[in-house]
């Protein structure tokens, strides 16, 4: 038979008696739907310690706040247990609640009744409110037994580090630096700016990408608390909230500033490469620009195509270009970390809609190239040598795929959410189109127009005025992208199956094909691992709660900013960085951080100095064997730097005198948790 | 009272959920901030809302932990049921003169105990959180989990019976109190006066809200809500349970012939998650949603999208001309439909309920008080609009959520950070009290 | 062999909170259905349980236990190896009380496994379909399997 509840309370002394509250939220339905929490209330008001016990429409609510805060003042509860929504979302909540009235705020336990119990068993609530009220008194077991925790106070590093330079991150720097904390900047690419500087123009304001990006930049520069590292990345991280200590690794650029005579240095360079700023519509040499006005400015050599022939070090002022340079490795102490890698686009298989098969066929990104002023038409609308007369914009190219319809990545899952900022690029664009190629014909091919942004839905307005033809399809029948005859005046046809007329099959004959491509994260596994972050299920880092904690990740201390964390347009990025500089503020700016005191702690009543824990821990000099003299008797004891201890609780097990434990998760915890679920429920009638 | 002057770092005009994240955000870097909402519990109209999109969370799962961190923090002065009347630049900062209406119950006092409200003689029926559907006494506390949970007196229908004066134990009522007038001396403002939806009569197509089994999207929030009117879904007329329900889109949004050729943002996705909510409180009703285009755009959304396609709501392009009613006053939509075939064919169809997707309009015109000028579509004007969406070309002035535009929970949050970090950008450029003893020797960028 | 009524028996699933606590909440989330027999325990690392701890639990009432921990994205080092090392001491032990080895099963589950996490419920619901839940005291059940 399974042991009875209730004998655990006798360890603990007569004056501390607990004196457990305990509230069943209801959660608007969400759990009192399935779980009968009054019930659950009743039955465990029974058990032995439990002072109150009650249930509540939203224990998260200022009157549920109060209630528990009155229940400690007024009925001298000293323990709390709640049964809510995750753990994950109220924690803190609740914990500040007992702060408040003046408890400690980790006599609080929490169990999940919502997401473990109420949404997962729908169809028997019965069972449901059985468990419930099993967890419950788990929960209660652990209350009896558990103690007051002070957290671990360390001090921060007042410095932040932002990874990646694309809007986001310079904004975030921005905001850090005048908040007063320090920042390094770390670019992996050797221009600043992202994808950004890369646009002929930005929506909804029409301005020119370049020099709205370069007013950002200046302000960046001025800041005297920013450091700026370009071709530079992360390789490694130690430590945690408030402690990191960063290594970072700076391939040279090769070229130490700008020179008059630079562009005979180009001249005289034999290698040609792909233009990687201009999605490969151009050339450059391996020593090159990025663009005129990048910052930094000076030239750069391309180390994957050089060859260290010399040219250039020949042709340029002394000293100016260093071949050999070699990568540097430092390393930085920050407190906080933002991450704002952002995104790369769509790269569309070979054949999808024509891709690599048709040299018509680019990308929305190319055709921002292909537009611009400095890039590789000089801003005609010219697609091999002749001018485009007719244009298909296809949407959502790598975007709302449909599983068994689209070809997956590789990892299986294809891109199913919208990237959110193609539609009206592509319809700003349409737009452009329209300026330089009064007579041309553009269709925009699309599944919704989802120009939802303030000022967008003028661009699809506009476009309508502008004489562009819409044409819509369904994501299960794709268009379709193939040469035309020989003999055509367009090369190509594109074949849709039109549903704003009558769902004909039309097929347009184009000269161009433009592929709205979606927006996919940069790869950031190195930097995941490092900083122990995780992707969503659509591959972008993911936030703990898109509402509650919109830019924090799981780890204490490292932040989202911009499309790192899922499609955003320029505006956004740089909301979401702000508020990323805001978090980071508030978690440093006191050069102080609070950690949580889940440490291992030796008892010495019971440590026979051992040392296996010592043997097993695997953090650096968070354990060691000391030596202590009592009554002329030497003898040693474990004892833990509770910095350095992470609370992996290795040594936990390890310990043949069972005389460690990590604090708020001992172990007599989960013995009195495992008994008191196998345990008969007190009164149980069954529910109705 | 000694409270009527307050010394702020910030001022949060409205405390929605895009005032309170800001404030929470500016309190937590150690700012001192005060939060004045005009009505009688901060909480704005997230509070009204069912469950929230994208995570169906329980909305008030999510907004009273945060009104309620926002009335506890040592760094945030809230004041409720207040107005702004004038503001005055003032050197580097703001003088501003607000008012403090008269609940007619001593905040001090009152304990939110609602002893008052069960002897109250008098029902009124109009409650503007439950949108006229319910009715709460003369004296009461505004909602069960309003912050603060003070009582007000409704003076206009009080009969002066004097019962709850006699009921209240701790002597809070006071039919003698007075506006107060409160002095704010501020560094900066920040904005967050919200949204208005489209009211109901706007659109004469679309019944002018004479149809009764025509409501709003707000409307349905109530209905959906655990703290709702009937506490299920009952269609208006004649309590009935709705079998066929559709909902319009952008009803009063992108029509140029109502003068908000913006889209809304929000009202596709809490069309699809009522929808959901429906199908879950009434497995058997159908659902229609007629739509131009779906913008799920949002991070999930458009996976949400497809599950509620998957679970069977019907999605219909079409563009609904006209909303009638028949003699049982079953709502009959006009619309010229475009059927999976891609044939477009004008039709009429009954339903039990509609539902109208109503649009966002600004909460106000902030010109006249605060000299910040609105765009043409009427919400704040932003004028670095992408790098800085947060900054009004008032120096010091900020602005955050649907102010700003129509945007959802998820970007208002996101934009509430990006006030507090400029305000604070602001705040210690304006004083020069960034630390000097921060700046560093060395040249910030480095070339390598 | 047991001939008992197959009373479904109680499953015990230890989640890290870096990793299958969060996986259960996605599930949750995401309302799938599973049955409810089974009782999540959040951990912040495996690794503190010993032996015994698992031998306890089987004794006080559970029949099969799976430990949901991260794997190789466990936030902790050496997690991972150390608790494979006390599951295989722990089937030692149970081999040494004539336990079926598949009643403990350790499993990595991530944030956003939800599937696996649903395989790992529905592996060990028909285990207990197979076997039956636990007679006890296991004592006892190891001398009866001696003596046959
Ligand atoms: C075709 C197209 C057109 C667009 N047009 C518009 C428009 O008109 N208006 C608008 O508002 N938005 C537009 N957008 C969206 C806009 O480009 C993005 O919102 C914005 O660029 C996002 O900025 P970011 O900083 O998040 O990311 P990015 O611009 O991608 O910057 C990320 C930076 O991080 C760096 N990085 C990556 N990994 C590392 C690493 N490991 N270490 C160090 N550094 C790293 C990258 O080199 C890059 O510089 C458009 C997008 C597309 C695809
Ligand atoms: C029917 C409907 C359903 C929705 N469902 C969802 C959903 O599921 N998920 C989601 O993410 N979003 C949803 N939304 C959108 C959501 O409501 C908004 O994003 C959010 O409420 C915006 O918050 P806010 O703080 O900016 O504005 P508000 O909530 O409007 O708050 C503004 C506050 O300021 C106060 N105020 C205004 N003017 C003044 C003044 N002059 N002085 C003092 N105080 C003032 C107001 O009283 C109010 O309290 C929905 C919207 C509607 C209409
Ligand atoms: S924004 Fe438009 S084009 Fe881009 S994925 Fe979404 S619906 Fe498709
Ligand atoms: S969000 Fe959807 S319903 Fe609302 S205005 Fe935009 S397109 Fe119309």
């Amino acid at each position: 038979m399974p042991e009875e509840i209730v004998n655990t309370q006798a360890q603990n002394p007569k004056e501390d008696e607990p004196r457990i509250g305990v509230y069943v939220c209801n959660c608007g339905g969400n759990i009192g739907d399935v779980v009968k929490c009054e019930h659950v209330a009743r039955t465990l008001e029974r058990l032995p310690n439990v002072v109150v016990s009650r249930d509540n429409m939203f224990m998260c609510s200022d009157p549920g706040q109060k209630m528990i805060a009155d229940d400690i003042k007024e009925k001298g509860v000293n323990r709390v247990v709640i049964g809510a929504c995750s753990i994950f979302l109220h924690e803190q909540t609740f914990r500040r609640t007992l702060e408040r009235a003046g408890l400690n705020p980790y006599l609080y336990y929490h169990i999940g009744l919502r997401e473990q119990v109420s949404w997962v068993h729908h169809g028997t609530p019965k069972e449901a409110t059985e468990k419930s009220i099993r967890m419950m008194a788990a929960g209660i077991a652990k209350a009896r037994n558990m103690k007051p925790l002070e957290p671990v106070r360390l001090p921060a590093h007042r410095q932040a580090l932002v990874i990646g330079g694309g809007v986001a991150g310079l904004r975030s720097a921005l905001d850090l630096a005048r908040r007063g904390l320090k920042v390094t900047l770390v670019e992996k690419s050797h221009y600043l700016g992202g994808h950004m500087a890369q646009w002929e123009r930005v929506f909804p304001t029409n301005e020119e990408a370049r020099p709205l990006l370069k007013r950002l930049i200046d302000q960046v520069l001025a800041e005297p608390n920013i450091t700026i590292h370009t071709g530079a990345e992360v390789i490694g991280a130690k430590g945690y909230v408030g402690n990191y200590n960063v290594t970072i690794r700076q391939t040279p650029r090769g070229v130490r500033e700008t020179f008059p005579n630079e562009q005979e240095a180009i001249d005289v360079c034999p290698i040609k490469r792909r233009k990687r700023f201009d999605f490969g519509l151009s050339t450059s040499k391996a020593i090159y620009r990025t663009y005129t006005g990048c910052v930094p400015e000076s030239l750069v050599i391309d180390w994957e195509t050089c060859t260290k022939c010399g040219e250039c070090v020949k042709v340029a002022p002394e000293g100016m270009i260093n071949l050999d340079e070699e990568a540097q490795e430092f390393t930085v102490d920050v407190g906080a970390v933002v991450l704002a890698t952002g995104f790369q686009p769509y790269e569309p298989f070979y054949g999808e809609m024509g891709w690599k098969e048709f040299p018509e066929v680019i990308t929305l990104p190319q055709l921002h190239r292909l537009l611009d002023d400095e890039g590789p038409t000089q801003g005609k609308f010219w697609w091999n040598g002749h001018p485009v007369k007719n244009v298909a914009i296809i949407h959502c190219v790598g975007s709302r795929q449909v599983e068994g319809v689209h070809r997956a990545q590789p990892d299986g899952n294809v891109n199913n959410y919208c990237s959110r900022v193609c539609c009206t690029a592509s319809l700003s664009m349409a737009s452009l189109i329209r300026q330089k190629a009064p007579d041309a014909k553009i269709y925009e091919v699309f599944e919704d127009i989802r120009a939802y942004g303030r000022g967008h839905e003028d661009y699809y307005t506009r476009a309508s005025k502008n004489n562009v033809t819409f044409l819509r399809y369904f994501a299960e029948e794709i268009p379709e992208v193939r040469r035309a005859d020989e003999k055509a005046e367009h090369p190509l046809l594109v074949k849709v199956r039109d549903h704003l007329t009558w769902g004909e099959e039309i097929e347009i004959p184009v000269d161009l094909v433009v592929l709205s491509v979606g927006m996919m994260p940069n790869p950031v596994q190195d930097l995941m691992e490092i900083f122990k972050v995780t992707p969503g299920s659509d591959r972008f880092l993911l936030e703990v709660h898109p509402k509650l904690r919109p830019v924090e990740t799981a780890v204490n201390g490292v932040v989202l900013a911009g499309t790192a964390q899922g499609p955003m347009n320029i505006q956004e990025s740089c909301a979401a960085a702000s508020a990323a500089a805001s978090k980071v503020s508030a978690l440093i700016e006191q050069a102080k951080v609070e950690l949580e005191p889940y440490v291992a702690r030796v008892d010495p009543d019971k440590c026979q100095g051992s040392g296996e824990c010592v043997k097993v821990c695997p953090q650096e000099e968070a354990i060691e064997l000391k030596t202590f003299s009592e009554n002329g008797n030497t003898f040693q004891r474990a004892v833990v730097t509770p910095a350095n201890c992470n609370g992996c609780g290795v040594c936990v097990s390890a310990c043949p005198n069972r005389a460690i434990d990590v604090q708020g998760w001992r172990l007599d915890e989960y013995e009195a948790m495992v008994s008191a679920i196998a345990a008969d429920i007190p009164a149980w009638e069954g529910a109705a | 009272m000694s409270t009527n002057q307050i010394k702020v770092d910030a001022l949060v005009v409205g405390g929605g959920i895009s005032g309170m994240q800001t404030a929470l955000d500016l309190g937590d870097q150690g700012y001192k901030v005060a939060v004045v909402e005009r009505k009688s519990s901060i909480g704005g109209k997230m509070i009204d809302l069912s469950k929230v999109f994208p995570t169906l969370d329980c909305c008030s799962c999510i907004t009273t932990p945060k009104m309620s961190a926002t009335a506890h923090h040592d760094n945030i002065t809230l004041l409720t049921y207040s107005e702004i009347e004038s503001i005055n630049r003032d050197g580097n900062g703001f003088k501003v003169q607000a008012t403090k209406k008269p609940r007619y119950v001593r905040e001090d006092d009152c304990t939110g105990c609602r002893s008052c409200e069960l002897v109250c003689p008098l029902e009124v029926s109009e409650d503007e959180h439950e949108f006229g559907r319910t009715s709460h006494r003369v004296v009461y506390v505004p909602f069960s989990t309003a912050v603060p949970q003070k009582a007000l007196v409704d003076l206009d229908h009080c009969l002066f019976c004097g019962k709850c004066i006699q009921a209240c134990p701790s002597d809070a009522i006071d039919f003698t109190q007075q506006p107060e007038p409160v002095e704010i001396e501020t560094r900066s403002i920040v904005l967050a006066t919200g949204f208005e939806t489209t009211p109901i009569n706007a659109k004469k197509e679309y019944g002018a809200g004479k149809l009764r089994n025509v409501i709003s999207g707000m409307m349905m929030e109530r209905l959906l809500a655990p703290t709702g009117p009937y506490g299920r879904v009952l269609r208006p007329s004649d309590g009935k349970m709705p079998a066929s329900i559709a909902y319009v889109q952008c009803a009063g949004s992108r029509d140029q012939t109502l003068g908000v050729p913006y889209c809304s943002r929000v009202c596709c996705m809490y069309a699809i998650k009522q929808a959901m909510l429906l199908s879950g409180a009434l497995p058997l009703a159908e659902i229609t949603i007629y739509y131009m285009d779906i913008r799920t755009f949002g991070k999930g959304y458009e996976q949400f999208y497809q599950n509620a396609k998957a679970m069977g709501v019907e999605f219909l392009k079409g563009k609904v001309a006209r909303i009638t009613e028949d003699e049982n006053q079953n709502p009959i939509v006009r619309v010229e439909l475009i059927d999976e075939f891609g044939k477009t064919r004008v039709t009429e169809r009954q339903h039990d309920l509609v539902v109208l997707s109503v649009g966002l309009l600004p909460g106000g015109n902030p010109q006249p008080k605060f000299g910040v000028p609105v765009g043409e579509d009427g919400f704040v004007q932003v004028p670095d609009y992408n790098v800085f969406p947060a900054v009004t070309s008032q120096p010091g002035i900020f602005v955050t959520g649907a102010a700003a535009g129509p945007m959802d929970i998820v970007d208002s949050i996101m934009m509430a950070g990006a006030a507090a970090s400029s305000a604070a950008s602001y705040l210690e450029a304006g004083n020069g009290s960034r630390k000097e003893a921060q700046r560093q020797p060395e040249r910030s960028v480095e070339y390598a | 062999m047991t001939t008992e009524t197959p009373q479904k028996g109680k499953i015990l699933l230890l989640a890290t909170l870096s990793g299958g606590y969060r996986g259960a909440d996605m599930v949750g989330q995401g309302h799938m259905d599973y049955p409810p027999n089974t009782y999540i325990l959040p951990v912040m690392s495996s690794a503190i349980f010993p032996p015994k701890f698992y031998i306890d639990a089987f004794e006080k009432g559970f029949d099969a236990i799976t430990v949901m921990y991260s794997g190789t994205d466990s936030p902790y080092k050496g997690e991972s190896e150390k608790t494979a090392e006390i599951i295989n001491e722990t089937y030692e032990k149970m081999k040494e009380l004539n336990l079926d080895l598949r009643r403990l099963r350790l499993a990595a589950i991530c944030t956003v496994c939800v599937r696996p996490f649903l395989e790992e419920v529905q592996r060990a619901e028909s285990l207990l379909e197979e076997i039956g839940p636990l007679p006890r005291p296991l004592a006892k059940q190891g001398v009866a399997a001696n003596v046959n």
